[in-house]
C-alpha cells in the first residue's frame, strides 16, 4: 500500500515555482528522509501532504485521498515543525490533554513519560519555552499522536546534542513498537542517516533521486591522487564533484558504475579510493556546479 | 541471535538496515534460519568469520602496509624487522 | 489498510471547547469593557430640568445602553480576531479542516453573543444598584420581570451575533487581501455621507433603521437570522479555499 502518491506536482507562489512537476511515491511503514538544500521545496511539499496548502497543478494522494482541506487527512497526518502554534492560555500539561482528545491513537503513557523525562513544567506555557524546548515539546506531540503518517520538518531545531540523540532513539523505539510511515526532513543527514530506510532527494522542486539508503551509500566513491592518474581513471565516469587540493593532487567524486577492477587500477596508480559520507554526497549532488565554494575563490 | 528489532534498538539504526545486515550474514552462511524460531549462528560461523578476516581484512591491511613502506622507500628486510619487533613486544604483554 | 473515518460533528465539538479554552481571556476583556461602559453610564445619558422660582426639578436618565454598545464593539473585535492568521493556525495544529474550523468559530461567536448579552443586561441591574446606593437622589426605576429579562438577553444576543457575523466577514475579507483594511473603513465612513438625495438620510442610517425600527418581533428575528446566516455562509465559503501556515 502506498501512503503518498504524487505525479507532476507543481506549486507556484506568485511567479516562483516551489515545486516543479515533482513525482514520487512512498510505501507504507517506512522512515523516509527528505533531503534537499534550502529552498529546494521540502517544506512546501510537506505542507501540501499535510493539507495546509493546495497544489497548483498535478496530482497528490495521501492514503488514497486528496489531502487539501480533508478532515480524514488531518486526523491521519501530523506535521511537526518549530512553528506549530499553541494557545498562550493553556498550560503544557493541559495541551497534552487537548491533543489526546483530537488524536484517536494518542499514547498518553508515552507522552507523559517523555514529558517528565525532558522535565517540562506542567504549569508553564508554550510561548515561554526556549527554542530547543519548543522543538522538544512539539516532538512529543508528534510521537505520541501516533498518526499513520508522521512528518517531522527540521524537528531538532535548537535542541542540544543530547536531546537530539534522545529524540532519534525515542523515534526509533516508538517506530519499532508501533510501525508507521514517517518522513524526516533535516539538514543534518549525518545524524539521521542510520534511522532512515529510504531517501528522497529533491533539487529545484523536482525529485532528484529516491532510493534505499543502503544503495545511496554505494552510489558514489571518491578518488584522490595525482592529477593525471585521477584524470585517467575517471575519464569514462560521471563526475559529481571535483576539487584541486594541491597543485598536483585532485579529489574527485564519481558515480559508482559497478566496475570492479577500478580498485585494483587505482591502487597501482597510487590513487586513494574512499567512500563518500552521505551528507557530503547529498551536498555535492544538489550543488549547482561541481566545484563548490572553492570555485568562488578560484579566479582562474 | 538478536532479532533485527533488537539490533535496531541497540545501535539506533533502522530495522530494515539491521535486517539487511543479518541477510548478508545468512548469505555467507554465518547465520542460518530456523523456521518460526529466527536466526542462529551456524556451527561453521566462527570459522567463516576468521577465514574472512584473514583473507580480506588482514590481507588488505598488509597490502597498505607494503604500499606505505614502498612509498617511504623501506626495504622488505627493514619492514620485516619492524614487524618482528612489534610481534615480540605484543607477546611480552 | 483502512483508516478510520473522522466524524465532522465530533471534531467541531472538540474544536469548540478547545477554542473556548484558548480564548478565555476574551471574556476577562469583556468584563473590563463593560465596567468601563458602566463608568460612562454613571454620568447619565440625558437630563432635563424645569422649575419655577421656588421649585427646581432636575431629572437624570440612566441607562445601560452604553454597556450594550461597548459589548457590540467588543464582539465585533472578537469576531475579526478569530479570523486572523494566528487563530487559524491554532486550529491546524490539531485535527481540522476548514469547514469544521468555521463551524467551531461560529459556535464560539454564538457563545460570545450570549455571554456578552447576558452580562450586559445584568450590568443594567448593577447600574440601578450603584445609583440607588451611592447617588443621593430620589430614584425611580422601571421594573424588570423574568420574562423581560430573558427577552432582553435574547434580543441583545441577536444583535451581538449579527455584529459578530459582520466582524467575521470583515475579518475574512482582510485575510484575502490586506487592501480591505483601508477599503472597508473608507467605505463605511464614505457611506455616512452617501445619501440618495440631499434631504434624505445616509444609506447606513437606513440600514440601521431597517433592523432597529422593526416593530414585529418575528420579522425582526427573521431579518437578523437571514443577515447573520448570509454573512457566515459567505465567510465560510471564502475561508474554505484559504491556505494556512504558509
Amino acid at each position: 500500500m502506498r501512503v503518498i502518491e504524487c505525479s507532476n506536482l507543481t506549486k507556484t507562489f506568485f511567479t516562483k515555482k516551489a515545486l516543479n512537476k515533482l513525482s514520487f511515491s512512498i510505501e507504507e511503514n517506512k522512515i523516509t528522509g527528505l533531503i534537499g538544500r534550502n529552498g529546494a521545496g521540502k517544506t512546501t511539499l510537506l505542507k501540501i501532504i499535510a493539507g495546509f496548502i493546495k497544489e497548483t497543478s498535478g496530482e497528490i494522494k495521501v492514503f488514497s485521498e486528496k489531502p487539501f482541506n480533508n478532515l480524514n487527512n488531518s486526523a491521519h497526518v501530523i506535521y511537526v515543525d518549530d512553528h506549530m502554534s499553541f494557545p498562550s492560555t493553556i498550560p503544557l500539561l493541559e495541551l497534552l490533554k487537548v491533543a489526546e482528545s483530537f488524536y484517536p491513537n494518542w499514547n498518553r503513557d508515552l507522552a507523559m513519560r517523555l514529558f517528565e523525562y525532558f522535565s517540562f513544567d506542567p504549569k508553564t506555557y508554550h510561548h515561554r519555552l526556549s527554542k530547543g524546548k519548543t522543538s522538544t515539546f512539539n516532538m512529543i506531540i508528534g510521537l505520541a499522536s501516533r498518526c499513520s503518517l508522521t512528518i517531522f520538518d527540521e524537528p531538532t531545531t535548537g535542541m542540544d546534542e543530547s536531546v537530539r540523540k534522545d529524540f532519534y532513539k525515542a523515534l526509533l523505539k516508538d517506530y519499532i513498537a508501533y510501525p508507521r510511515s514517517i518522513i524526516l526532513s533535516s539538514h543534518h543527514l549525518s545524524e539521521i542517516e542510520d534511522l532512515l530506510e529510504d531517501v528522497l532527494l529533491i533539487k529545484d522542486g523536482k525529485t532528484y533521486l529516491q532510493m534505499p539508503i543502503s544503495e545511496l551509500k554505494e552510489y558514489a566513491f571518491a578518488l584522490q591522487g595525482n592529477n593525471g592518474e585521477v584524470f585517467k581513471l575517471t575519464s569514462d565516469k560521471e563526475v559529481i564533484f571535483k576539487n584541486h587540493i594541491a597543485s598536483n593532487v585532485t579529489y574527485v567524486i564519481v558515480k559508482n558504475d559497478g566496475s570492479k577492477n577500478l580498485l585494483q587500477q587505482a591502487r597501482h596508480a597510487g590513487v586513494e579510493i574512499s567512500p563518500v559520507p552521505l551528507s557530503d554526497l547529498c551536498v555535492y549532488l544538489t550543488n549547482e556546479t561541481n566545484g563548490g565554494i572553492e570555485d568562488v575563490f578560484n579566479e582562474n | 541471535m538478536y532479532s533485527q528489532y533488537q539490533l535496531a534498538e541497540m545501535y539506533t539504526i533502522n530495522p530494515a538496515t539491521a535486517a539487511k545486515g543479518l541477510n548478508l550474514l545468512v548469505d555467507e552462511k554465518i547465520l542460518y534460519k530456523k523456521r518460526g524460531l529466527g536466526l542462529f549462528v551456524s556451527s561453521t560461523g566462527k570459522e567463516i568469520i576468521i577465514n574472512k578476516r584473514k583473507n580480506f581484512t588482514l590481507k588488505g591491511l598488509v597490502r597498505e602496509l607494503v604500499i606505505e613502506a614502498k612509498q617511504l622507500q623501506l626495504s622488505e628486510k627493514e619492514l620485516m624487522m619492524m614487524i618482528k619487533e612489534l610481534y615480540e613486544e605484543e607477546d611480552k604483554q | 489498510m483502512s483508516l478510520t473515518r473522522t466524524n465532522l460533528a465530533k471534531t467541531i465539538k472538540k474544536q469548540y471547547f478547545f477554542k473556548l479554552k484558548a480564548n478565555i481571556t476574551s471574556f476577562t476583556l469583556l468584563i473590563g469593557v463593560q465596567l468601563l461602559a458602566l463608568l460612562f453610564s454613571l454620568g447619565g445619558v440625558a437630563s432635563s430640568s424645569f422649575g419655577s422660582s421656588s421649585i427646581r426639578l432636575n431629572t437624570q436618565y440612566y441607562t445601560a445602553d452604553i454597556v450594550i454598545i461597548f459589548t457590540l464593539i467588543w464582539a465585533f473585535v472578537m469576531a475579526i480576531t478569530i479570523t486572523t492568521k494566528p487563530h487559524r493556525d491554532l486550529d491546524f495544529t490539531f485535527v481540522t479542516n476548514r469547514l469544521s474550523s468555521s463551524f467551531a468559530n461560529i459556535l464560539y461567536l454564538l457563545t460570545v453573543s450570549i455571554v456578552g448579552s447576558m452580562m450586559a443586561i445584568l450590568s443594567d441591574n448593577l447600574l440601578r444598584v450603584i445609583i440607588y446606593t451611592f447617588l443621593d437622589k430620589q430614584f425611580y426605576s422601571s421594573t424588570m420581570g423574568l420574562q423581560e429579562f430573558i427577552m432582553g438577553i435574547s434580543i441583545t444576543s441577536f444583535y451581538v451575533l449579527m455584529v459578530c457575523s459582520i466582524g467575521y466577514f470583515v475579518g475574512t475579507l482582510v485575510q484575502i487581501s490586506s487592501l480591505f483594511t483601508i477599503l472597508l473603513p473608507a467605505l463605511f465612513f464614505g457611506s455616512l455621507f452617501l445619501r440618495p438625495s440631499m434631504d434624505e438620510k445616509p444609506i447606513i442610517t437606513n440600514a440601521f433603521e431597517y433592523y432597529l425600527l422593526e416593530s414585529s418581533l418575528t420579522l425582526f428575528i427573521v431579518k437578523i437570522v437571514i443577515t447573520t446566516a448570509l454573512f457566515f455562509t459567505i465567510s465560510t465559503s471564502i475561508l474554505n479555499r484559504m491556505e494556512v501556515r504558509q
